[in-house]
């Protein structure tokens, strides 16, 4: 473990001294067309740098990494000590599941459906709130407050809240309003063809106070002479909206788009919590933790881990590159 | 600048704050940090020992402190600090509540972790269906000549954690679960004379068990004839509960050895028996949607549950219920089958001195301790002589519950599998939930499962 | 005159709209919140009776006698204040430390130019990708073998680095003027100097935004606290968080869904508190305009 530990932690340094050199060479060939490091500057640097970079190699890359070096062996998590290294036999597994259409397949079908139905509806409505907010009237701080309140409630609680509102039976909230109307109680988590998207919707409640306090602020950056300027040329909300805040909040708008979209693919807690092991709402990160925890193979869990690692990866960069292409 | 003093204030208080709870922190750092114990070398460790020479012998449980259980525990365990027992032989227990949480698997995780590095408890708690597991991983140690064939005998043999007939641990307490129903409403139906003095010798049959159920329906008295928990389908209260029905109607699930599911878990007999808690569902006999507290109120007519429904009846309903309620067996069929298995004691193979682990664990399950965990818990004890003292009225909810334990208790299956098992059971459940076939339901999850298992013959 | 006071009719029945807009979806937002409120307030019987009516949105109000039966019985039957002592105390360790190294790092990255940043920001992106979910045995491993488990340490330290925190203040300090550090340098100042006199006071809604983030996150946080810190031992003071006892409270059988809202509410209410007074910084602080990335 100690020996593992250092041998990571120093090839991480290697490759680091080795990107260094690199940069160096490349400012020293430009032949002055990019300006040289200072040293002082890249010194004093590196000092700062040094708290954030010690704690994340102990306790963030130092675990991640190992995580995924299990990938490639069989560790079940009973037998710690009895670990071997199969190469890419648990990916094989993977690859058979998904051809079968076993859960691993259910699991990325769902977590494809949640991405693409909570990030547009998610960033929406952030924005639809912040448009609201935004608006120089009385009372808009409070509105602002009660939209923001959901997201510092933790996810277990609002998991509990919304599982005991959407609960089947007079025993769940809204069913014990319908039952009263005359409608059948209907088990809203536990339909297959309904659930994922009652997650959605809860999970966009949840979450998009956060990215409306983020549109808030790049609206608060947009020039005001702007819509002065497009009020004189007599344009409506519809085209003030396409040609004024939409560019300006094009920066923003890309920040949130990455932020929920990795935040998206790693939902778990809430099918968790709320429905449980089902086939229609497994989730690639809840089948993850199935299989490492409930299963105990290890291995197999952090080869799921590594293959989300390098798609969520893949599109993030992608996204990056689109969005910036454009500027 | 004001902002700036105000968060440099903010950051001494937390350093003050922080080296405060630093100092009450320490105390604890065990002498298993040398940095050389790769994780998991299974060295026993050196025993701990107190102020007065004492070894201490750690436990760690997986109730509440402040549970009735939890209380119990604690009851048991400062009656052994304080016995001639623990004089003699120069042993302190202190105990390590982990309350298992309602949403994760706090309990396990903990102990995993533990594991992992070397450091489990002496003794610790565990699911009767995770013996095979822990045995076969070496978690558990062989205890067959720790404890005395005397002592052995005295437990019910359906109840010792046994893998390839070795012993690995000893039960707590067993539990078995039966058809809690509402006499009243029986009355009302006309439908208590059959039921009232059935005894597991004689149970009903699951014919039986539906014309009641239909007549129940019929006549109006209740909201639901029958809560089976189906709603539980997401933890192991619905494998627990539910497997008798598919055992007693002639199903299977697994082989011998744990590790087929093809030809058991997809067998003719355990299809039909899924098929039938459908059946049920459609007839509005049960539902997945019923409320869990449907039976104590008085709105339901039976419900199945295991015995710690009893206290929680008897202390916290007895206005709606009243006297008015008893236990009937589970219904059987072609073979007989009720639920068994609770949790057990064992010692860990990382016990600092397995000796004298194994003197804290015969107190633990002993008789005096089975009967005072068993009363604060209203389930039964596992061994012979407890029940002797406890000497169950006949007829009693506990009697019919022991009763059948001994006479039709059959074990959820053996297998180093079980959680891959409980989880495939737990998704016909829930499949069924959607579904009306239960023969395509069980066909899928069945190859699944066999999947699975294959993973453990690489 | 009468053009003018229709476009001021106009704008009232806008603003009517607006208001009428946001006090609907409001109600949507919070009447989970608010029922979990109200529910913590009433015994079972209550409860039950007042399902499917809208009395089920409203305190009891009629027999005030059991109003705090459910806190009462929740906060003294179990130590909890001791267990949200400590709580409170690693909050303050992991906050302050939280946004001091975060934000040290997310300063260098703005603000300087030196050899191998490229290669730091492809590390912060590539953490903020993987999913952490099954790190926590090798993090266990770990921190056992630096010899710190069992002591608070063990909570503290890693939760201190955050690397979207990081990506934040990043995000913050590029649109902060390179002006006021090059006066400062001008002056004489060191580069601590500056990070502590100029950009933090300059960033305090950044702050007040991570340091409320990681406070939900230490406040809320369960399972590693109990697998690190040794068990509450009776005589001694436990080092267990406020969690930890309300797990306990809601794994006890024979608790009412008034007894489970009502540890709910105790659950959150700190975060509340703490967000009401971080919320004047919160609302200018996330992303404050112009964010590139």
């Amino acid at each position: 473990m100690l020996l593992t530990s250092v041998a990571i932690i120093g090839v991480f340094l290697l490759v680091f001294a080795g990107f260094i050199v690199k940069d160096v060479i490349v400012v020293r060939r430009s032949a002055g067309k990019l300006e040289r490091y200072s040293f002082k500057e890249s010194l004093c640097s590196y000092l700062m740098l040094l708290p954030a970079v010690a704690l994340i190699c102990i306790f963030v890359l130092l675990p991640i990494i190992y995580s995924l070096g299990y990938a490639f062996t069989d560790y079940y998590l009973l037998r710690p000590d009895d670990v071997h290294f199969v190469f890419l036999d648990n990916f094989k597994d993977i690859i058979s599941n998904i051809s079968a259409r076993g859960n691993v397949y259910n699991a990325i079908i769902n977590t494809a459906k949640f991405v693409v139905f909570v990030v547009p509806l998610q960033i929406g409505m952030a924005l639809g709130l912040a448009l609201l907010v935004n608006k120089k009237l009385r009372g808009m701080g409070v509105f602002k407050v009660l939209f923001f309140a959901p997201v510092v409630i933790s996810l277990t609680v609002t998991s509990f809240l919304w599982s005991r509102i959407l609960g089947g039976g007079e025993s769940g909230l809204l069913n014990s309003f319908l039952v009263k109307l005359g409608a059948e109680s209907v088990s809203f988590l536990f339909e297959p063809q309904q659930s994922m998207y009652w997650i959605v919707l809860i999970s966009a409640w949840q979450g998009c106070g956060y990215q409306m306090l983020i549109f808030l602020s790049g609206l608060k950056g947009i020039d005001a002479t702007l819509y002065e300027a497009a009020d004189l040329d007599g344009a409506n909300v519809f085209l003030k909206f396409s040609a004024v805040t939409m560019p300006g909040l094009r920066s923003v708008l890309t920040f949130v788009i990455i932020t929920v979209f990795i935040g998206a693919c790693k939902i778990m807690v809430q099918p968790m919590l709320m429905t449980g092991n089902q086939s229609f709402t497994i989730t690639l990160n809840y089948l993850m933790y199935i299989e490492g925890y409930t299963y105990r193979w290890v291995g197999y869990s952090s080869a799921i881990a590594l293959l989300m690692t390098i798609v969520i990866g893949a599109i993030t960069f992608l996204q990056r590159y689109l969005l910036k292409e454009e500027d | 600048m004001k902002k700036f003093a105000v968060m440099l204030l903010t950051v001494l208080l937390a350093l003050v704050l922080g080296l405060a709870s630093f100092g009450c922190g320490n105390r604890e750092n065990g002498e298993n940090n040398s940095g050389e114990n790769g994780p998991g070398n299974e060295q026993t460790q050196t025993p701990e020992t107190d102020a007065g020479g004492n070894t201490i012998i750690e436990i760690m449980v997986h109730v509440a402190e402040q549970s009735a259980e939890g209380m119990a525990y604690k009851r048991v365990t400062d009656g052994f600090n304080a016995s001639s027992e623990a004089r003699d032989n120069k042993i302190r227990v202190r105990v390590n509540y982990q309350p298992r949480s309602t949403s994760a698997t706090g309990y396990e995780t903990i102990l995993n972790g533990m594991l992992s590095q070397g450091n489990l408890p002496d003794i610790i708690t565990f699911d009767a269906p995770n013996t095979w597991s822990y045995a076969n991983s070496g978690i558990l140690s062989d205890i067959t000549d720790l404890i005395s064939a005397e002592t052995q005998e005295d437990f019910f043999e359906i109840s010792k954690n046994t893998y390839q007939d070795r012993l690995y641990g000893l039960p707590i307490q067993e539990s078995s679960a039966g058809i809690y129903y509402n006499k009243r409403i029986f009355r009302e139906a006309g439908v208590l004379s059959p039921v009232e003095n059935m005894t597991a010798d004689d149970p009903w049959d699951i014919e039986m068990f539906e014309i009641i159920c239909a007549t129940l329906k019929n006549s109006g008295k209740c909201d639901l004839p029958v809560d089976l928990q189906l709603y539980k389908a997401n933890d192991e209260t619905a494998t627990y509960l539910l497997y008798p029905f598919i055992l007693a109607q002639g199903g299977s699930f697994l082989s011998e050895d744990g590790m087929t599911a093809t030809g058991y878990f997809n067998s003719a007999a355990t299809v039909n028996a899924f098929q039938k808690i459908r059946d049920w569902v459609n007839a509005g006999y049960t539902s997945y949607d019923a409320s869990d507290v449907g039976f104590y109120t008085g709105k339901y007519a039976m419900y199945l549950s295991s015995g710690w429904s009893i206290p929680e009846i008897e202390n916290q309903y007895a206005s709606t219920l009243g006297e008015d309620w008893g236990i009937l067996p589970y219904p059987q069929g072609t073979a007989k089958a009720s639920a068994t298995g609770s949790w057990s004691f064992g010692i860990t193979t990382q016990a600092s001195s397995p000796e004298k682990a194994a003197i804290v664990l015969k107190w633990l399950v002993s008789t005096d301790s089975s009967v005072t965990i068993t009363d604060a818990t209203g389930m039964i004890p596992a061994r012979y002589s407890a029940i002797e003292r406890k000497n169950y009225e006949a007829g009693s909810p506990e009697y019919v519950l022991y009763d059948q334990l001994v006479k039709t208790g059959r074990t959820r299956p053996g297998t180093i599998a079980y959680p891959e098992f409980t989880s495939t059971f737990q998704s016909v459940i829930n499949a069924l939930r959607n579904s009306n076939s239960a023969s395509q339901v069980v066909q899928t999850f069945t190859s699944e499962l066999q999947n699975n298992l294959n993973r453990y013959g690489k | 005159m009468n053009k003018c006071s229709s476009r001021k009719a106009a704008k009232a029945a806008g603003r009517c709209c607006t208001y009428f807009f946001c006090t609907v979806i409001a109600v949507l937002f919070i009447f989970p919140l608010v029922w979990m409120i109200v529910t913590s307030t009433k015994t079972e019987v209550q409860y039950a009776s007042d399902l499917g009516s809208v009395r089920t949105f409203l305190p009891y109000l009629a027999d005030l006698s059991t109003f705090f039966d459910n806190y009462g019985r929740v906060l003294t039957q179990y130590d909890i204040w001791k267990y949200a002592v400590n709580s409170l105390a690693y909050a303050a360790c992991v906050v302050a430390g939280n946004v001091l190294v975060n934000a040290l790092a997310g300063y260098v990255m703005a603000k300087f130019r030196f050899p191998g940043k490229s290669f730091i920001s492809f590390i912060i992106m590539f953490l903020l990708i993987v999913p952490v979910e099954t790190t926590i045995i090798p993090l266990y491993s770990i921190v056992h073998n630096l010899g710190i488990s069992g002591t608070v340490l063990a909570v503290i330290l890693p939760p201190i680095v955050s690397v979207f925190n990081i990506f934040l203040f990043q995000q913050f300090f590029y649109n902060i003027s390179r002006e006021y550090i090059e006066a400062a340098e001008l002056d004489g100042a060191s580069q601590l100097r500056i990070f502590f006199s100029i950009m933090i006071p300059l960033s305090m809604p950044i702050v007040a935004t991570v340091a409320t983030f990681a406070f939900i996150g230490v406040w809320n946080d369960y399972i590693w606290p109990t697998m690190v810190l040794p068990s509450p031992q009776p005589g001694e003071w436990p080092l267990y968080p406020i969690q930890a006892a309300l797990t306990t409270i809601q794994s006890i059988e024979n608790v009412t869904t008034g007894e489970v809202m009502a540890s709910l509410v105790i659950t959150s209410v700190p975060i509340f508190l703490i967000y009401v007074f971080a919320q004047k910084y919160i609302v200018e602080g996330i992303g404050a305009g112009g964010l590139k990335i």
